[in-house]
């Protein structure tokens, strides 16, 4: 503005000098001069200056043709001064519109590259619109300017933080038309508001709110509407382009995630087939070994007694791990254990299920304490590879000399039976995984054999049958599982007596 | 933010209202006027004086009535164009009776800045404005009028008026008291102001240089020869150009009534 007053100025003085130097026929050539500074300053600062200069320029040759028009009267040369001056009010301000026009074409330009330029940046939707309020702020001239933008079931708000029903912004929104205000009445100079829809596919997805204090011409509202629909796409593609990122990130993650518990799988099955192999082999070592012995050398018969003892344990032992491996890929496969649950008297068949554990030798203890009249509604069979299986795995872990307690009572509308050891206990994050198959807790294989099939199976045993099983440890304190089965109605005629 | 707060359309600005009581008196001075010019109880130049009171009564009355539509009701326009009405006549009256008279117009002046202080005329552009604002309005009724000036000494051959700064402060009464502010209020405040904010800027400033034209071209005083005409026409558009863009920058009338009245202080100063 400084820079227009001033050429005005200097329009003004100069033609003014000029005129009043020259002789009358020099100055009238004078007004064909005029017609540079004019539309120069029109070019350069738009169509009100450029009015401006023109009407400095006539009021600077005016007296000279008023002077002619007394004298004379309207003559031909007095006209052609005039059309001069005419022509000259009325060419300023349409030049100075078209070169408004044309600096407003390439502002638009800037404006839609600037605009993708910046939503082809990774940012998050808020931070995005807000830098696209800021943009489009300035280069839209605007006193206050907002972008509203759905985003799931909500909105998403720059330059603004609260959107209330029935305002222009939430009209256009609902509508998905375009709104202009031409004044808020709010300020002394007019206040224009217009709400723009951001469309993509057909779709209002947001708002775009300007404010002006000023003018805000149609042309002007039909390029901010174009730029309406240009922002929609532009959000729309930036909002697919981050999903479809977000989507390749997610996948690269998944295919490295399966690969990884390929790789797991893979180190499972090896160290699976080395563990069985071992598991089996040491019992098979002891049956060729003790088979041998008794084909070959002539025994007493108390050595045969106590060999062929042997060679029956060690072969009960390989029959407990083939049956394991084949209840659990029943399991695996998600077929049902076969189970025939009869009514069992449970003291006689905790007695017989533990009888084995007392032919080791050693200095461990099972104790067993059941009232004798407990009956259970089980699979004799079931029942019985639960109580060795959970038998087996305290005394595995129990200290020497220490005892490990089976303790059977009533409970509720069953019979619940409580493993107790004194041994190391089971860390708590382990804890979760111990039903799983193969899963061994850290130093468990240390401490002893084992696949980590039996409490697999033997809750696989408890559910089928409608009981339940639960641990409970802490390392140090030891461990104790409690098994809780059905009891039998009271009118059941039949106890099945345990066969060992 | 307007566009995000309010409910959607808050503000509509009413369409003058002219109040019906003033709008009878003012008929009924012309009537009058016309009757009793027609039976020769008024002189012709009495009558013409009658009809420029009339449309300074009119024009702001107009004001008036729009400024108080914009209120929304909260003050009716009823007795103050009745009151300016009255003051109005009673300077005419007295301006015909004795050039001094036309001091009386100054009280007209006077009671219209007490209602601008009151915030009355605020809807017409009436609000207080910078002093670089007055500044900049005084400067170019300035150099309009010091074109005037020039224009007319130098090249239609006019004198400065040699009657003395008595008859000229009279004009300037004349001038401050109704003549600029009636059209002031009614072409920029009222047209001007309605046609910026409800079309655009340069629909606003057309309407409003053609009706300036109307109000000041048609003046019986102005000598009937193509280059008065020409001149007149030229330095009426430019001020009412210059006056409407001194409202859009501003917001403000005060600036392009101080540009008006300086302008036509300087073209008061003219003889013959």
């Amino acid at each position: 503005m400084p820079g227009s007053c001033a050429l005005l100025a200097l329009t003004l003085v100069g033609l003014g000098a000029l005129t009043s130097v020259v002789d009358p026929a020099a100055a009238s050539l004078l007004r064909h001069v005029l017609v540079l500074p004019v539309l120069a300053i029109a070019l350069r600062f738009g169509p009100v200056e450029g009015s401006l200069a023109a009407g400095i320029a006539v009021l600077a040759q005016a007296p000279r043709l008023l002077s002619q028009l007394e004298k004379g009267g309207m003559t031909v040369a007095a006209a052609d001064e005039a059309i001069t001056y005419v022509s000259l009010l009325g060419l300023a301000p349409l030049v100075g519109a078209l070169a408004a026009a044309a600096r407003r074409q390439r502002a638009r330009y800037d404006t839609l590259l600037a605009v993708q330029r910046l939503v082809a940046e990774e940012r998050s939707l808020p931070e995005m619109l807000d830098r696209l309020r800021a943009l489009l702020a300035e280069r839209c001239e605007a006193a206050a300017l907002v972008l509203v933008v759905r985003d799931g079931e909500g909105l998403t708000l720059a330059g603004a933080d609260r959107l209330v029903p029935g305002s222009v912004v939430a009209r256009a929104l609902d509508s998905g038309n375009a709104i202009f205000v031409s004044d808020t009445g709010t300020e002394p100079r007019p206040r224009r508001v217009l709400a723009v829809p951001l469309l993509s596919r057909g779709e209002v997805i947001g708002i775009l709110g300007l404010e002006r204090i000023g003018e805000l011409g149609g042309s002007e509202r039909a390029s901010l509407i174009d730029l309406g629909t240009y922002l929609g796409l532009a959000l729309e593609n930036a909002r697919l382009a981050a999903a479809h990122r977000r989507f390749s990130v997610e996948l690269a993650e998944k295919v490295a995630a399966a690969t990884r518990r390929l790789a797991d799988l893979d180190r499972a099955k090896s160290t699976f087939v080395a563990t069985v192999s071992h598991e089996l082999r040491t019992p098979l070592t002891a049956l060729l070994g003790f088979s041998e012995l008794l084909a070959t050398r002539p025994l007493p018969p108390t050595e045969v007694a106590r060999l062929a003892s042997i060679v029956h344990r060690e072969t009960e032992r390989m029959a407990r791990i083939v049956d394991d491996l084949l209840d659990l890929a029943r399991i695996e496969r998600g077929a049902a254990l076969r189970v025939r649950p009869l009514s069992v008297a449970l003291a006689p068949a905790l007695a017989t299920a533990v009888q084995v554990f007392g032919r080791g030798g050693d200095d461990q203890r099972v104790v067993v304490a059941c009232p004798e009249d407990l009956v259970v509604r089980a699979d004799p069979d079931a029942l019985d590879r639960i109580v060795k299986n959970l038998v087996s795995n305290a005394l595995k872990y129990s200290p020497a000399g220490s005892a490990v307690t089976l303790v059977a009572h009533r409970h509720a509308a069953g019979v619940e039976m409580a493993i107790a050891d004194a041994g190391p206990g089971i860390a708590p994050d382990a804890l979760a995984h111990i039903f799983e198959p193969y899963y061994r807790a850290a130093g468990a294989a240390r401490a002893a054999p084992g696949l980590g099939l039996g409490l697999a199976v033997v809750k696989a045993l408890v559910e089928s049958q409608d009981g339940t099983i639960t641990v409970e440890s802490a390392p140090g304190h030891g461990t104790r599982v409690t098994v809780a089965l059905p009891s039998v109605p009271a009118d059941t005629p039949e106890l099945v007596p345990l066969v060992s | 933010m307007w566009a995000l707060e309010a409910a959607f359309p808050s503000v509509r600005r009413d369409l003058p209202v002219v109040p019906r009581a003033p709008a009878w008196i003012l008929g009924g001075a012309v009537a009058g006027g016309v009757a009793l010019t027609t039976t020769g109880h008024l002189a012709v130049a009495d009558f013409r004086a009658v009809v420029g009171a009339v449309l300074h009564g009119a024009l702001l009355t107009a004001a008036l009535g729009a400024a108080a539509g914009a209120a929304g009701g909260r003050w009716t326009a009823t007795t103050p164009a009745v009151v300016t009405i009255v003051m109005v006549a009673l300077g005419t009256a007295a301006s015909r009776f004795d050039s001094r008279g036309s001091l009386l117009y100054l009280v007209v002046a006077l009671w219209l800045a007490g209602l601008g202080a009151r915030g009355r005329l605020a809807p017409l552009g009436v609000h207080a404005v910078s002093g670089r604002a007055m500044l900049v309005g005084g400067l170019a009724g300035a150099a309009l009028g010091g074109h005037v000036l020039l224009s007319a000494a130098f090249t239609l051959g006019y004198r400065l008026r040699s009657d003395g700064l008595g008859p000229w402060l009279l004009a300037l009464a004349y001038d401050a008291g109704v003549n600029v502010p009636a059209a002031e209020l009614f072409v920029r405040g009222v047209v001007f102001d309605r046609l910026q904010r409800q079309v655009s800027l340069a629909t606003g400033a057309v309407v409003a240089t053609i009706l300036y034209l109307v109000r000041f071209l048609p003046d019986p005083r102005l000598p009937a020869t193509v280059e008065v005409l020409a001149g007149a026409t030229l330095y009426l558009t430019l001020l009412s150009l210059v006056n409407s863009w001194l409202f859009w920058w501003s917001g403000s009338l005060w600036p392009g009534l101080v540009s008006a009245l300086v302008f036509f202080a300087a073209y008061r100063l003219l003889g013959t």
